[in-house]
């Protein structure tokens, strides 16, 4: 047979580099029930699409050359639901997924394509942290400099999902993302316990340095965590089924399934006649919305504001809607944040904005002053504003003060349901505040006073002014932006924005 | 066994309690109700688990942030 040797020597070399690092780390993962690098990929990716890069790649260290498969990261290219993603795995079996030269010139490359062929990215983080002796002395650190990665434009959409311990690397491109997953049980964090511990000579919990709650609820940095990787995995491909491949081209459209819309009856039952009484918006959406089409972002976080991805009529939106059951819907900073990011991420890959208001303000006070509330309400109308996607806003109910700015009020198009009242503040905190007067020292003079400053703002008011453009029954909600999101197509640039916050950052 | 103490995220007045103590509660479910910026709102349990204590009664005024209520999870 001719090249016998070659053959050979061939399957050999490639038997060793697919079967990764450590043996007793391998056991490990399947012992606990976690999937290896490579089986991620597997699960991730549509079956036998996997085309990888590097497998023949190792340390340059001559004494590492042996024990550093792929350096420590497999990289590649692969299918979801059939359109072509980039995918970097880090392999915690081999030398602990650290950072080192070539495996950072693998994920330079990988980078590289996807921006330059126009698809999206994904990353799927583990790994202990920067690669010593490598990164040891001033030739060591300085080296790892490098604009290939922190040069971010948001070309393509960004995925990073932490399956593990995630020190360093995987954690700064985690908060590079555009959407950012957990497994519970993983941790998110700048450097490990270990160091940490060293640091500030105090011992620290994995779980306070960077476990699922603290990211997911204090910080915001990760949108969703799930218990095991397989579901991890599988809410990537659902993200990246309401996003286009790169931002020059609109959301692919979906079919919509059966038994979408019927539930808009019930929603005169959801949403409560009483202002003063609350209801979980979700609940709204998921009438309003294509049947299970609603993906929450940032669920847990800031959850006085409910933000997501749907689709109406097959159509990728973005989803900002007040939900009164936490804080009566009232603004917070971290609100704000959460919304000034989901507004760029939407903006960014051309998905049409929809508002669904029911906010009796911005929630002030100490707290708020001490975290810069005015900075953060300004940054999302400066995000409102920059934004260049179809915005349409449904006014629920109560829509106050700088708020309705914020909150709808720079929509394309805005309906008001009969039961909006809009004004500068609840006619009842304004007699409050304009004549000192609570209802319990004086009813009948706080009734006479309320009644006079609840003049004028209800949706009739805002439609005569022409400041909304219709006024619906709660029931046509789902028809109303069936309609206007067909009219508010792009059709002058492909359904394509301009996307002015391509580069803002990741956190706010 | 970890005691969680719950809360209240808003300033305002307790209306009435949702469940007693020994309570089952899950992630989210009421334990009281508040009125605070002329609407009622829910004060719930942060995590799954069983009620400990409520520490406030109908008509006392509540802080951002002061405990309400404890948690066993």
């Amino acid at each position: 047979m001719p090249f016998e040797r070659e053959i050979a020597e061939h399957a050999r070399r490639r038997e060793k580099a697919l079967a990764m690092g450590s043996k007793r780390k391998l056991e490990e993962f399947a012992a606990a029930g976690l999937l290896n690098a490579r089986q991620r990929i597997a699960f991730l990716l549509d079956e036998g699409s996997f085309q990888e890069v590097g497998l023949f790649a190792v340390s340059e260290r001559p004494e590492d050359r042996d024990r550093s498969p792929c350096d420590g990261v497999v990289t590649g290219y692969g299918r979801i639901d059939g359109r072509e993603v980039g995918v970097v795995a880090y392999d915690f079996t081999t030398l602990g997924a650290s950072s080192a030269p070539v495996a950072s010139l693998k994920f330079q490359h990988v980078r590289k394509t996807t921006i330059a062929r126009g698809i999206p990215m994904v990353i799927l983080g583990e790994a202990g942290g920067a690669r010593i002796p490598d990164v040891m002395g001033a030739r060591g650190i300085a080296r790892t400099r490098s604009h290939q990665v922190y040069d971010r434009r948001r070309q393509t959409p960004w995925v990073t999902a932490i399956l593990g311990q995630s020190y360093g690397s995987p954690s700064w491109k985690a908060a590079m993302s555009d959407f950012v997953l957990m497994r519970k049980g993983a941790v998110l964090a700048v450097s490990s316990p270990k160091v940490t511990a060293v640091a500030i000579s105090e011992e620290v919990d994995p779980e306070d340095l960077g476990g699922w709650r603290l990211r997911t609820e204090v910080t915001g940095e990760v949108d969703q965590a799930y218990a095991t990787d397989q579901e991890v995995l599988l809410a990537i491909r659902r993200f990246l089924s309401y996003m286009p491949s790169n931002a020059n081209e609109p959301p692919p459209r979906a079919p919509v399934p059966p038994g979408s819309g019927e539930g808009m009856e019930r929603i005169l039952e959801i949403v409560p006649e009483q202002r003063e009484r609350v209801y979980d918006v979700r609940r709204v959406i998921d009438v309003i919305v294509d049947r299970d089409s609603f993906f929450p972002i940032k669920e847990r976080f800031a959850k006085v504001l409910t933000c997501g991805l749907a689709r109406i009529d097959g159509r990728t939106v973005g989803i900002i809607a007040s939900n009164p059951i936490f804080k009566g819907g009232a603004l917070d900073p971290q609100a704000c944040r959460k919304a000034t990011s989901f507004v760029v991420l939407c903006d960014s890959f051309n998905i049409p904005l929809v508002f669904l208001t029911d906010t009796p303000g911005f929630l002030v006070g100490v707290e708020g002053e001490r975290l810069g509330l005015a900075g953060h309400i300004m940054n999302f109308n400066h995000a409102l504003e920059m934004a260049t996607v179809p915005k349409l806003a449904v006014i629920m109910r109560k829509s106050y003060g700088q708020a309705y700015i914020n909150m709808g009020g720079t929509a394309d198009e805005i309906a008001a349901w009969y039961s909006a009242d809009v004004s500068f503040m609840d006619s009842a905190a304004a007699v409050n505040v304009l004549h000192g007067v609570r209802r319990q020292t004086d009813p009948e003079r706080f009734e006479a006073l309320r009644s006079e400053l609840a003049r004028d703002t209800s949706a009739y008011d805002l439609a005569a002014g022409f400041l909304a453009q219709d006024v619906i029954d709660p029931r046509e909600t789902r028809a109303w932006l069936i309609r206007m999101l067909a009219v508010h197509e792009n059709r002058v640039s492909g359904g394509v924005g301009r996307h002015y916050m391509a580069t803002w950052p990741y956190n706010f | 066994m970890k005691r969680i103490e719950v809360k209240a995220e808003t300033p305002g007045s307790v209306i009435r309690h949702e469940v007693s103590p020994g309570d089952t509660v899950s992630e989210d479910d009421p334990i009281l109700t508040i009125e605070s910026m002329k609407m009622e709102i829910p004060i719930s349990a942060p995590v799954d688990g069983r009620v400990v204590e409520i520490l406030v009664a109908p008509g006392d005024a509540v802080a951002t942030g002061q405990t309400v209520a404890v948690i066993e999870a």
